[in-house]
């Protein structure tokens, strides 16, 4: 039972930060009814703008989190309005293909400058607190714990702005309709930069949490990034609740498929076997995903 | 009038007849082309071919400066191979057909290597490997294929009879690649012969999380009191962190062995105080052995990219030196011509003096450098560097008895 607890925990622990990761993929495609390509290499930058605010800044690690989240929306801001906004007018006549290049794109060109920027060498910033929490029979690391429980804050929060809000309600007329939003006065284009924005803060903010736990280098957002795109997928495209349960989902099926796969030398290198195992199942139950509406796209 | 024409139509004459000779000239004095292959972008291990690339361009600068080689500059193509074996054979047929290489040499990747020997093979061009370890790359035997770095025949046989005298219970983890499974499978079957029990770990790479693997094994009765990392690069640097969160390893009851990955400075900054009390494999020579040539490398390195060499950059240096070397003993830079010389130089680097037997048993032998040095060493305190740990094999070079922390 200890050894299944153990391995619940973990599972639980990676999920939410899965979780938190997914949660801006799943938001920018509610939105835009763009798959943000890119949505990895923005977690890997905003992993590097924390650390290097707690470095070079001589920051508290949590002040880091923070900064990285508001650097990102920054960049997220200036990154759709200068590359994803030609999308939305008649400029441009493939949209979706257009939308896959650009964000694409955006992976390499950060992935590569990553490379020559901060160079090839591991980094890690300071733990957000040392040592481990030991619970009878459950071992915890501290950055592990601090981290799940500021992921769930941010999910909350971002849960109660999109519900609460007068934002956060444009946002989801958007994601249900431009044209109605825009009838009853809201603007699609202001709501696609914010979405865009809070969508990067969030991969920046997951790539923060995990840095300490982890370590930084620049591709350290490629395998995230997949994993992302099968949480929102099992979630169910757009939903920002099923992107959370999915994340979890994912978390706990790795962590005990690895911890009870009969064949112990091949389980831990089926771990993303089991998520894709878990997708094709969802898909064959539900096939919107475990929350998903159908017929997103941009109008 | 006619006599001045007919001057100046032989004259014309005459520099056109000298015309080839002045082109052959111009082409003696162009650069001998070289091509280095190894990862320098994702998925590849970058970290390692940035080290690698570094080491090669110290050599080329030091052997230009000199004068170059027969009278003629180096010119080395960098191709990276992002630890791919598409992306390996694709750039060795380009180093070959369009920069028209006399050598290859370099990679980190024994999978990108196995593809990019099938091209070297079908060119004829040589093939001298840096830091790729899996026994099948020199067990083809290839008259175009030599390697500095060792077999994993050659290090894990060794290494595992050492683990077996010091461990009774040991659980492998080794990455799903060619030398991963290579080296487990040579370490699996001498504890298999020692009759030492073990378990075999699977990894993928990309995988950062190894916490439940990692219970797994914790949970086992008896639980394994030695780990073996069978990984290249950074992927370790999360298994030391994660095993030692857990508990686990470093600790008296249960020993962490790693690889060169480890060597970097970084495991500090990564892995903190977890780091103290590994074990590493590492393929060099001990700092009191290290001859002038390795003594000047590692200065002049750290001079330029203000970090110390691990033994992975001194191989890479050494393998330029090899190749440069047998350019010298070919008298030419005739890719068949070196092929050959090859086989016959006896060339002395920072590392070992190094030669390739044509010795066809075992089949990994043929054009393997098995001379390696090679040690186990421990880092004993924080930021410690690896030539100032502790070592524990070979006994000749041992400077303690001991594994920390004690049982």
């Amino acid at each position: 039972m200890s050894y299944f607890l153990l391995l619940a925990v973990n599972g639980l622990v990676i999920g939410l930060i899965y979780a938190l990761t997914a949660a801006g993929l799943t938001l920018v495609f509610s939105v835009l009814k763009v798959v943000n390509f890119g949505h990895g290499a923005l977690y890997m930058l905003g992993g590097y703008a924390s650390y290097y605010i707690i470095t070079a800044l001589h920051m508290p690690p949590l002040v880091g989190v923070a900064g990285a989240m508001v650097a990102l929306f920054v960049f997220g801001v200036i990154f759709e309005r200068l590359v994803i906004a030609p999308m939305y007018t008649d400029k441009v006549e493939r949209k979706d293909e257009y939308a896959i290049i650009v964000t694409f794109g955006l992976t390499i060109l950060l992935t590569n400058l990553g490379l020559v920027v901060f160079g090839p060498f591991a980094k890690s910033p300071p733990p957000f607190m040392s040592g481990v929490l030991i619970l009878g029979p459950l071992i915890l690391p501290y950055d592990r714990l601090i981290a799940a429980v500021l992921a769930i804050v941010l999910l909350v929060g971002l849960t109660l702005f999109l519900k609460r809000t007068a934002l956060g309600q444009a946002l989801d007329a958007v994601s249900q309709s431009r044209e109605s939003a825009a009838v009853i006065g809201i603007d699609p284009r202001r709501m696609y930069t914010v979405a865009f924005g809070l969508g990067s803060a969030l991969a920046g903010g997951a790539g923060a949490l995990i840095a300490p736990i982890f370590a930084l280098s620049p591709s350290m957002g490629d395998l995230p990034a997949v994993q992302a795109f099968i949480i929102i997928v099992l979630g169910g495209m757009g939903s920002v609740g099923g992107s959370i349960a999915g994340g979890i989902l994912l978390g706990l099926v790795q962590s005990l498929g690895v911890g009870y796969l009969p064949d112990p030398n091949r389980a831990l290198a089926y771990t993303q076997a089991f998520g894709a195992l878990l997708l094709v199942v969802t898909l064959l139950v539900r096939p919107t995903g475990l929350f998903g509406r159908s017929h997103l796209r941009l109008e | 009038m006619k006599r001045m024409f007919e001057g100046c139509l032989g004259a014309a004459a005459l520099a056109l007849a000298a015309l080839p000779f002045a082109a052959g000239s111009a082409q003696a004095e162009d650069p001998i082309a070289l091509g280095w292959v190894g990862p320098l972008s994702p998925p590849g291990n970058y970290s390692g071919g940035q080290e690698m690339q570094w080491a090669v361009q110290l050599g080329v600068d030091e052997v230009n400066k000199a004068g170059g080689v027969l009278g003629r500059q180096i010119n080395v193509t960098y191709e990276d191979t992002k630890g791919q074996p598409a992306e390996g054979s694709a750039a060795a047929v380009r180093l070959i057909t369009k920069d028209n290489v006399a050598a290859i040499f370099g990679e980190f990747h024994s999978s990108v290597a196995l593809a990019e020997i099938e091209e070297a093979h079908k060119y004829g061009v040589a093939w001298v490997g840096t830091d790729v370890w899996s026994d099948a790359i020199t067990a083809k035997q290839y008259p175009e294929v030599y390697r500095l770095a060792p077999a994993n025949s050659l290090v894990y046989v060794k290494a595992a009879d050492w683990s077996a005298e010091h461990f009774k219970n040991i659980a492998i983890i080794a990455e799903n690649t060619d030398f991963g499974q290579g080296g487990a499978k040579v370490i699996a079957d001498e504890l298999e012969a020692k009759k030492v029990p073990h378990t075999l770990v699977t990894i993928d790479l990309a995988q950062q999380d190894f916490t439940p693997a990692l219970l797994r094994l914790m949970s086992q009765n008896p639980k394994p009191d030695a780990i073996q990392m069978v990984v290249a690069g950074q992927a370790q640097y999360q298994l030391v962190k994660q095993a030692c969160q857990l508990g686990f390893a470093p600790t008296a009851a249960t020993a962490l062995i790693g690889s060169s990955g480890l060597l970097q400075k970084e495991v500090w900054e990564v892995d903190g105080k977890c780091a103290q009390n590994l074990l590493i494999v590492n393929v060099a020579q001990p700092k009191s052995q290290w001859n002038d040539k390795a003594k000047a490398f590692a200065a002049a390195f750290t001079e330029r990219y203000k970090r110390a060499p691990t033994g992975v950059a001194m191989e890479a240096y050494d393998t330029f030196g090899v190749v440069v070397d047998a350019i010298k003993t070919a008298g030419s830079a005739d890719r068949g011509a070196i092929v050959k010389a090859l086989e016959k130089i006896k060339y002395e680097g920072t590392n070992a003096t190094y030669s390739f037997p044509t010795t066809k048993t075992p089949d990994w032998a043929y054009h393997q450098f098995v001379d390696v040095p090679f040690t186990i060493i421990q880092y004993t305190e924080m930021n410690q560097a690896p030539e100032n740990a502790a070592i524990v094999y070979p006994q000749k070079w041992a400077t303690t008895d001991k594994i920390l922390p004690e049982k």
